[in-house]
């Protein structure tokens, strides 16, 4: 029943990605819809069947097609993959609905079926990824959602900066598809098999090396802090709801191999564990110290993904500490906090998302300095992000509360570890967790206070207006996702068989709603009258002006101070004298540019070496038959000494 | 019949002939003596084969003596000294990579460690002790010296010339060591008169861009009646 299921969503999906393709040169919005409405009726199909098997443990597999003995396209769906289907399906599901009305307000006329018949193909690889049961199908699916996700960024490719983002993207996406592949290599040299099993024997040097080149390859796919970088590039380049399903659900893709290999193919050292968590909470701190300097608003959010999915390999990284400990209980906490947080920020992610879409379709702008006023102007969607918000920032009792004070508290218990220097290390960590959230509480208030709040700063968004419908019911149904997810907690994770020690969130919401209310109550009856006309928070000033605002910059200026070491700027100036003892000023420049650390001192010095090298290489192609006879030549006396002394 | 004793006499001796012509080949610096030396070179290998067919009575390998004779004895020295006429380059004095005296160092170091890599992979086989041994690492070291040849030297000619001094080595290392079939031996020596025909038309220019290739005819007075005409 679940695998025939299974079948039928690959096929509406197979369905969603041909039509268009079909209807290629018809500019009819009939066309995008079908295939939009394709992908939801698939993603509530993956939606039932995840949930189903979901509560009932039980683990399906089947054989689609075998070409040969040693290869097979098989699927397995057990729990932990129902768990990542679900997330697929909800955020597709709710992308989707939100396409259809939004792909009417983009450019590019009968380009944008294929953009439908791309997105359709992207959601269909993940699928495929998160189901296959061995590590080859795993790895061609890989590269069919890597291929079909470029091919979505590179949508608007007459921009210049898509163009790069694409390049960036390209070459990112292909250097973790080229680790995966060399993991997967490795593991079959140690095991003989592609099928995803343990590996007996104790973890060789093949078995460690595999796992440090299927963790690179999920790192870079994850956006993990220093193979970040294509994240706040390819972001603001793709259409937005591109945008929300590669930061909602592609990057869980990445975690979920990760969580796949490390439970069922790899016994973890205790160092791995280390590795991870330091990966982890070095993506958690710069990831949000760098959103927060951040004023495209989806380059914003694109570093706040990367401070997410630091979160989560933080989750994970004790998850394998605990194991290697041997403390089980602790182990299981953890990584449910890791997977929980993986569900909710893949519902507020693409929310924000979403939400940022909208608000930047009705400003035209990404500049979060030249928004301002939304609230009153676009009340829906502004109350969307501020649920999205509200729970990215992680305040009770919305879900990125719930799961990260899952991780929290399995932090807390890590008191019972013996060894002292992991005690120093995991409170080390602990301290910047904790530094985390509050940054990103910061990062929030701050983005949500520009874009909806005070008077707008630009004749866009004073001009704004609210988006349709359909462009609200998708956040809207994340919304009450975040909510759910939140206030239920307990009680979801008590359905699905886990006791955790969260605390009762409904009683908690229901004694902030009824604080609220009474709050309210209080004021309501005891407030004066009498009516005053004046302007809000005017403060005594007369006929306020946009420009006198509190701006974005301004509220993360204290920050920048706190970090300058992080940020790095870089103080120029040029200047020219009208005498010869350069006394006379005549005229001079000064620049203070935030240095972008990775990319000039990491990125760019690996570019340039690789480049020399090829140079290098191509030398030996220099187009001269002489120097080809010669290389023949010497392949000939090689092959003779070979023959001669080695054979 | 012969007596073998002689016959294997008058083999080593060829085989020395042939040292000798292709180390002429490899280091001379005058382009009209290469062309009778590959002849002579041609006519040695058509003197084992038909001592080799005093000694074993093959048919084959007559065959082989009369097919070279005509076309490495007659046919294509014929061609390539036309092509000389035409082009009037006496000298080849421009080199790649190897200037003729480390060339022929070279050559002595590759027959020796041809000689020795052979006598390892032919350890305890009967084949060992026996003339075939030397002509097979005659055969490698030949193909060898050509390919030096071919790469060694700038003109266009002398390339073809090493090319064709390499097909020799693997005749002779073929004669010695393994049953060519005489239709793949037919074969190549068709293709070496067409290479060497192709050579008579574009010698000049083989090595350089079509762009270059009519600045090199007029270079080598080829065009000369065309430019009389006004």
């Amino acid at each position: 029943m679940i695998a025939e299921l299974f079948i039928l969503a690959l096929l509406v999906l197979l369905a969603g990605t041909i039509f268009p393709l079909i209807a290629a040169s018809l500019d009819r919005r009939s066309v995008r819809t079908i295939s939009l409405s394709c992908t939801i009726v698939a993603s509530i199909l993956l939606g039932i069947l995840s949930l189903v098997n979901l509560l009932s443990g039980d683990s399906v597999s089947f054989t689609l097609y075998q070409p040969i003995p040693a290869f097979s396209l098989s699927f397995v769906i057990d729990r932990l993959a129902s768990f990542f289907l679900l997330i697929i399906a909800v955020v597709s599901a709710c992308v989707a609905l939100y396409f259809t009305e939004y792909i009417e307000h983009m450019d590019g006329e009968s380009r944008r079926n294929l953009l439908c018949s791309c997105t359709s193909l992207f959601i269909l690889a993940m699928v495929l990824v998160i189901a296959s049961a061995n590590t080859l199908a795993f790895f061609l699916f890989w590269e069919l959602m890597a291929a079909s996700s470029f091919l979505l960024v590179t949508y608007e490719y007459t921009h210049d900066e898509t163009r790069k983002a694409g390049t960036f993207y390209f070459i990112m996406t292909q250097l973790s598809s080229l680790f995966v592949l060399l993991g997967i290599i490795l593991l079959y040299t140690q095991t003989g098999s592609f099928a995803i099993s343990p590996v007996y024997g104790g973890m060789t040097y093949l078995a460690i090396l595999a796992f440090l080149a299927l963790f690179a390859g999920f790192s870079i796919k994850a956006g993990i802090i220093p193979f970040h970088k294509w994240l706040p590039y390819a972001h603001p380049a793709s259409p937005t709801p591109i945008s929300a399903l590669m930061s909602g659900v592609m990057l869980k893709i990445a975690v979920y191999g990760l969580v796949r290999f490390l439970l069922d193919v790899f016994t973890p050292d205790l160092w791995w564990g280390v590795l991870i968590l330091a990966a982890g909470t070095a993506s958690a701190v710069l990831g949000i110290i760098y959103a927060l300097k951040e004023h495209d608003v989806k380059g914003m959010l694109a570093y706040s993904s990367i401070e997410n999915i630091g979160i989560i390999f933080t989750g994970i990284g004790l998850s394998v500490i605990f194991t290697a400990s041997n403390l089980p209980g602790l182990a299981t906490l953890s990584l449910l906090g890791a997977l929980f947080h993986s569900l909710n920020h893949a519902m507020f992610k693409s929310l924000l998302f979403l939400t940022a879409g909208s608000v930047v379709s009705a400003t035209h702008t990404r500049d979060i300095e030249h928004m301002g006023g939304l609230a009153h102007r676009m009340p829906v969607t502004s109350a969307l992000f501020f649920v999205g918000a509200v729970s990215i920032a992680a305040l009770p009792p919305l879900n990125g509360f719930a799961s990260e004070l899952l991780i929290f508290m399995s932090f807390f218990s890590s008191v019972a570890l013996v060894d002292p220097l992991f005690k120093v290390l995991l409170f080390i960590c602990l301290a910047l967790f904790a530094l985390t959230s509050a940054l990103s509480s910061a990062c929030f208030v701050k983005a949500f206070g520009s874009i909806f709040l005070a008077l707008p700063r630009s004749p866009e968004s004073a001009v704004a207006e609210e988006v349709p419908r359909a462009m609200l019911i998708g956040p809207g149904i994340l919304a009450a996702a975040c909510i759910l997810l939140g206030v239920c907690a307990l009680q979801i994770f008590a359905f699905v068989g886990f006791a955790v020690p969260l605390p009762d969130m409904l009683l908690i919401s229901l004694l902030l709603v009824s604080m609220a209310v009474l709050t309210y109550a209080v004021l309501y009856f005891t407030a004066s009258r009498e009516v005053r006309v004046s302007e809000t928070w005017g403060c005594g000033t007369l006929s306020q002006q946009a420009s006198a605002e509190y701006s974005g910059h301004g509220f993360s200026e204290p920050l920048d101070i706190i970090f300058s070491a992080i940020y790095r700027t870089r103080t120029t100036s040029e200047r020219t004298f009208h005498d010869q003892k350069n006394c006379i000023f005549k005229e001079g420049t000064g620049e203070i540019r935030l240095l972008k650390v990775f990319e000039e001192y990491l990125y760019r010095p690996i570019a340039q070496q690789s480049m020399s090298i090829t140079k290098s290489v191509s030398r030996f192609q220099n187009g001269c038959l002489d120097t080809y006879l010669l290389y023949v030549f010497v392949t000939i006396i090689a092959l003779i000494i070979f023959l001669g002394w080695f054979a | 019949m012969i007596d073998t004793a002689i016959v294997v006499g008058i083999v080593r001796i060829l085989f020395v002939c042939i040292i000798i012509t292709a180390a002429y080949i490899i280091s001379t610096r005058n382009l009209l003596s290469v062309v009778s030396v590959y002849a002579l070179q041609s006519l040695t290998l058509v003197c084992i084969a038909l001592a080799l067919w005093s000694l074993e009575g093959s048919i084959v390998l007559l065959e082989i003596a009369v097919v070279t004779f005509i076309s490495k004895v007659l046919i294509i020295p014929y061609f390539i000294a036309t092509i000389q006429e035409k082009i009037r380059i006496k000298r080849d004095i421009e080199f790649h990579y190897l200037n003729p005296t480390t060339s022929l160092l070279i050559s002595m170091a590759l027959m020796l460690l041809i000689y020795m890599a052979l006598a390892r992979i032919m350890e305890g086989t009967p084949a060992r002790e026996s003339l075939f041994f030397f002509g097979a690492v005659l055969g490698i070291s030949l193909m060898l010296m050509g390919m030096m040849v071919t790469f060694s030297r700038k003109r266009a000619i002398t390339k073809v010339l090493g090319f064709l001094s390499m097909e020799n080595g693997v005749l002779l290392f073929g004669m010695f060591v393994t049953e060519l079939p005489f239709i793949i031996e037919f074969l190549i020596i068709i293709d070496l008169i067409i290479l060497v025909i192709l050579t008579a038309i574009l010698s000049v220019g083989i090595d350089s861009t079509l762009e270059d290739y009519h600045k090199r005819l007029h270079r080598f007075h080829l065009l000369e009646e065309s430019e009389e005409v006004p």
